[in-house]
């Protein structure tokens, strides 16, 4: 046999094992897909904490007490946000629910479809009572969304034990990291060290400076959101929780693409609830020409703008360079990592392209430069 | 009997110096540091075991860092086919090499070969840059050492210079 029939059976034989290697994965995947996904998290958790916990241990000199004050800080601070929000949203809804039983919301629907009804040329117009067919609708939607609440207890559960978890994870990275970062190293073979050594740094690189510009990324939506809502207040929009919608208009934004559109969600929904039977609210105008009840129209142009800002000043200058990627091949990765895993899929895709791309660069200089190891 | 428990949360309180410290007080790189500094170091460098005749890096390889030599010694060359090979230092304990790999992306300029077997401390680029962000006056005291240690070695480079061109 002569070497390149022997290299072609080789190739052959390599392709079979590739095959068969992810044949066991997909046979494999649904049982530890959740597992995998947990240890993502705490990763992305952990590299997000070690600044303060590393910054802590050199404070007092202990790593494991470091890392539980840390933890107690942050538990304390999700507690407090968590706890402050949901008493906050429950006095909302009582006050709501008090104020408006299901007949208000539907002769309120119905009025308001009169208004618009009205507001529109006289073409469109239709002969039927379309004001009616919409006010149902409304409520009817209204309902269902109040309705659906219930459903959630269950997702909640679920939701609990993934987070407890990942907690349980993250502390065992945090206080374990540079242990276990240095077992990686110790495990690079002398030939390959400085190389391996340079791909493992190139990689945490990559992924904690893409963290980083997403945390700030995020902390300027959430600024400029809660400006953009208390600009809204002042010209009468009424909206309450400020705080806590801008909050969460940053964190939904972590999300590429369908994340700014969740972000908006919470401000029309209390927009709404606060101006119900509000003359002044339902008539409002955007702009003083198109009708915009409840502040809507006026609330999605203010985070259409907060949303151009982030994405073509603030996210190129903290994310896009972090990784390095071409905003094609980004859209890209995108729809791919939606497809997949959905919403997950396209909070984990830019960086996980960031990290192949970091890998490839490393094989490709490894094959090139062999000679010198 | 001490428990595990507290043991293990207070093992960070543990004073006992390591051979790795001790082999980093010598070097010149860490003098006026801290032992709260030298822990911090630790944690930063990498203990790695070279069989005798081992190459540790080679002449135009990709450099990240320098490296502190624990135990054992090695050799620095240029060329390595017999006949060939020029030695340029020998290095044995305590001594350190390939430094100038934390400043530059420049490849390495000589071979490093392990003379007999022996175990080196690495410290990288990558490590040092990090120190810089998380403990600056660290990194600075490290950094200012370094620079020390170069321009004394320049000087010594510009005294054999001027001997050679008055000669």
């Amino acid at each position: 046999m002569n070497h390149t029939q022997s290299n072609y059976i080789q190739q052959i034989y390599r392709i079979i094992l590739f095959l068969i290697g992810l044949w066991f994965l997909n046979l494999v995947w649904p049982f530890i897909s959740d597992v995998i996904l947990m240890l993502i998290f705490a990763f992305l958790f952990t590299t997000l904490l070690l600044s303060s916990v590393d910054a802590f241990e050199r404070k007092i000199g202990n790593r494991n007490l470091s890392v539980l004050g840390v933890v107690i800080i942050l538990l304390g601070s999700i507690t407090t946000f968590l706890g402050s929000f949901i008493s906050q949203i429950s006095l909302q809804a009582q006050e709501f629910s008090q104020r408006v039983d299901q007949d208000t919301m539907t002769s309120e629907f119905k009025s308001l479809g009169e208004k618009l009804t009205s507001a529109l040329p006289s073409f469109m117009q239709n002969e039927q009572s379309s004001s009616d067919y919409l006010a149902t609708k409304l409520t009817e939607l209204t309902q269902g969304v109040l309705g659906s609440l219930g459903s959630l207890v269950g997702t909640v559960g679920n939701f609990m034990f993934i987070a407890v978890m990942v907690f349980i994870f993250t502390i065992i990275l945090l206080s374990e990291y540079h242990s276990f970062k240095k077992a990686l190293v110790n495990s690079i073979p002398n030939k390959y060290f400085e190389v391996g050594l340079k791909l493992i740094y190139n990689v945490e690189k990559s992924v904690s400076s893409y963290l980083r510009g997403q945390f700030l990324s995020a902390a300027s939506v959430a600024v400029m959101s809660i400006t953009g809502l208390l600009i809204l207040n002042f010209f009468g929009a009424n909206i309450t929780l400020v705080i806590f919608i801008g909050i969460i208009a940053g964190l939904a934004n972590l999300i590429p693409l369908v994340g700014p559109f969740v972000g908006m969600v919470p401000a029309l929904i209390i927009a709404l609830m606060n101006n119900i039977g509000n003359d002044a609210a339902t008539a409002h105008m955007f702009f003083g020409a198109i009708p915009s009840p409840f502040f809507a129209l006026d609330i999605i142009f203010m985070f259409l703008v907060v949303q151009q800002i982030e994405g073509n000043l603030i996210t190129p200058a903290l994310v896009g360079k972090s990784v390095g990627l071409h905003p094609m091949l980004v859209m890209i990765v995108l729809l791919i990592g939606g497809t997949l895993l959905g919403p997950l899929g396209m909070l984990f895709a830019v960086p996980a392209t960031g990290v192949i791309k970091v890998i490839l660069v490393e094989v490709a200089f490894l094959r090139k430069n062999s000679h010198l190891l | 009997m001490k428990s595990a428990k507290w043991e293990n949360i207070f093992k960070g309180w543990d004073n006992k110096e390591s051979e790795t410290v001790h082999t980093l007080k010598k070097v010149p790189v860490f003098k006026n540091l801290s032992e709260r500094d030298f822990s911090e170091l630790e944690k930063m460098m990498h203990q790695r075991s070279y069989a005798s005749g081992d190459f540790i890096f080679k002449n135009k390889a990709p450099g990240e860092g320098m490296y502190i030599i624990m135990r054992g010694s090695i050799k620095i060359t240029i060329g390595t086919n017999e006949g060939s090979e020029n030695t340029l230092a020998e290095l044995g304990k305590g001594e350190f090499f390939g430094e100038l790999a934390l400043f530059d992306d420049e490849p390495r300029s000589a071979n490093a070969i392990a003379l007999d077997d022996c175990v080196l401390l690495g410290l990288f680029t990558p490590d040092l840059m990090i120190l810089q962000e998380r403990n600056p006056v660290l990194g600075h005291k490290i950094m200012f050492n370094l620079g020390g240690l170069l321009g004394e070695r320049l000087r010594k480079t510009n005294h054999l210079l001027i001997k050679e061109q008055s000669k």
